[in-house]
């Protein structure tokens, strides 16, 4: 009896205990697995939270960047609105600038030139049976010198010999019978065409005791005219 | 009495050493069934302390509360309205009042005791 008394109390101890058993297994397993995930959790939150640190000073920085860039950009359209600025201001002056520039080829000779002038043909004058030297009549580069020094004083914009366009440092010289300008030779009889105010060239030339004059003094052909437009090549012709 | 301790440890090693993964969703739930399990555990060491402790209230109590709780969770998660706060209030509330109880028991054991050992002694 008192045995049996004692199993069943025994038996209840134990269920009782057994129950408390269960749920403490339960409630520990809970917690456990909670603080399993809590800790995981954690470790995900700080992986993300460093990651996003990252990303966070990258975003910054990739802002201080483009602001960097933007006050770069703002100031390289201030330099070209300043240039824009001294460009039309410039343009005006660039523009009369390029038209002294075109004016200065002319004058060169860089660029084909056209206008009113005159036109001297110098020729050798007729055989002379009197004179034995023939050098008494034929036209001397002497004789071309006087005729585009003239020409040049009295204001020649351009002048070209036989169609051979001279250049400010030009060179002539006598070859016997033909002269050499600028390494090309050419035959009497001689062609001197010169762009300028036809009036003033002619009479400079006609001035008495001139050009002209001694021209005809040494026994040449000369035949001087006036044309309203003459064409010249440029002197890399 | 080390059983429950023993098995308590046991709970925490093999809660601590499964590695399945839930949706995050579902970890609010784990909060308050964790709330549950220690208020019904308290609740029963009261009970037990005060004389009143039965087993079919105890391990009911256990898992009906664990139930109620994460229903109430999941109804709140799914409302989108915070409802699991209600049980954590009530388990909370009812946790401290446990433990305060327990105390207050345990300090009147003590008390008792020592009177007993005056009496002895004198």
């Amino acid at each position: 009896m008192t045995n049996r008394l004692h199993n069943k109390k025994q038996h209840k101890f134990t269920r009782k205990h057994f129950i408390l058993l269960v749920v403490c297994i339960a409630t520990g397993f809970i917690i456990g697995y909670s603080y399993n995930l809590a800790k995981d959790e954690v470790n995900v939150n700080t992986a993300y939270l460093e990651q996003e640190d990252i990303f966070r000073t990258e975003l910054i920085e990739q802002q201080e960047r483009n602001h960097e860039l933007m006050d770069e950009l703002n100031t390289l359209n201030a330099q070209i609105r300043e240039y824009e600025k001294v460009f039309a201001e410039v343009e005006d002056d660039y523009k009369e600038l390029a038209q002294e520039a075109e004016n200065l080829r002319l004058i060169l000779g860089e660029l084909p030139a056209q206008g009113s002038g005159i036109k001297v043909i110098l020729k050798d004058g007729d055989y002379d049976p009197k004179t034995t030297n023939p050098n008494d009549y034929i036209v001397h580069e002497s004789h071309i010198f006087m005729v585009i020094n003239e020409l040049k004083i009295s204001g020649a914009e351009g002048i070209a010999i036989n169609g051979q366009r001279l250049k400010p440092n030009s060179y002539i010289h006598c070859n016997g019978p033909v002269i050499t300008i600028d390494g090309k030779q050419f035959p009497a009889p001689f062609v001197i065409e010169a762009i300028g105010n036809p009036q003033t060239l002619m009479s400079s030339l006609k001035i008495s005791g001139g050009v002209f004059d001694k021209l005809l003094n040494d026994q040449i052909v000369v035949t001087i005219q006036e044309l309203d437009n003459i064409k010249m090549p440029s002197i890399n012709d | 009495m080390w059983l429950p301790f023993l098995g308590l440890i046991l709970g925490l090693a093999l809660g601590i050493l499964t590695d399945i993964q839930i949706p995050a969703v579902y970890e609010n739930y784990l909060s308050i069934a964790v709330l549950a399990a220690l208020d019904t555990i308290v609740g029963g060491i009261r009970a037990n302390l005060q004389q009143v402790y039965d087993d079919k209230v105890f391990i009911t109590g256990f898992f009906f509360n664990i139930a109620l709780a994460i229903g109430l969770a999941f109804l709140g998660v799914h409302l989108g309205v915070d409802l699991y706060l209600a049980a954590v209030f009530a388990f909370g509330v009812r946790l401290f009042q446990n433990i305060a109880i327990i105390r207050r028991i345990l300090i009147q054991k003590w008390e008792d005791r020592h009177v007993k050992k005056d009496e002895k002694t004198v």
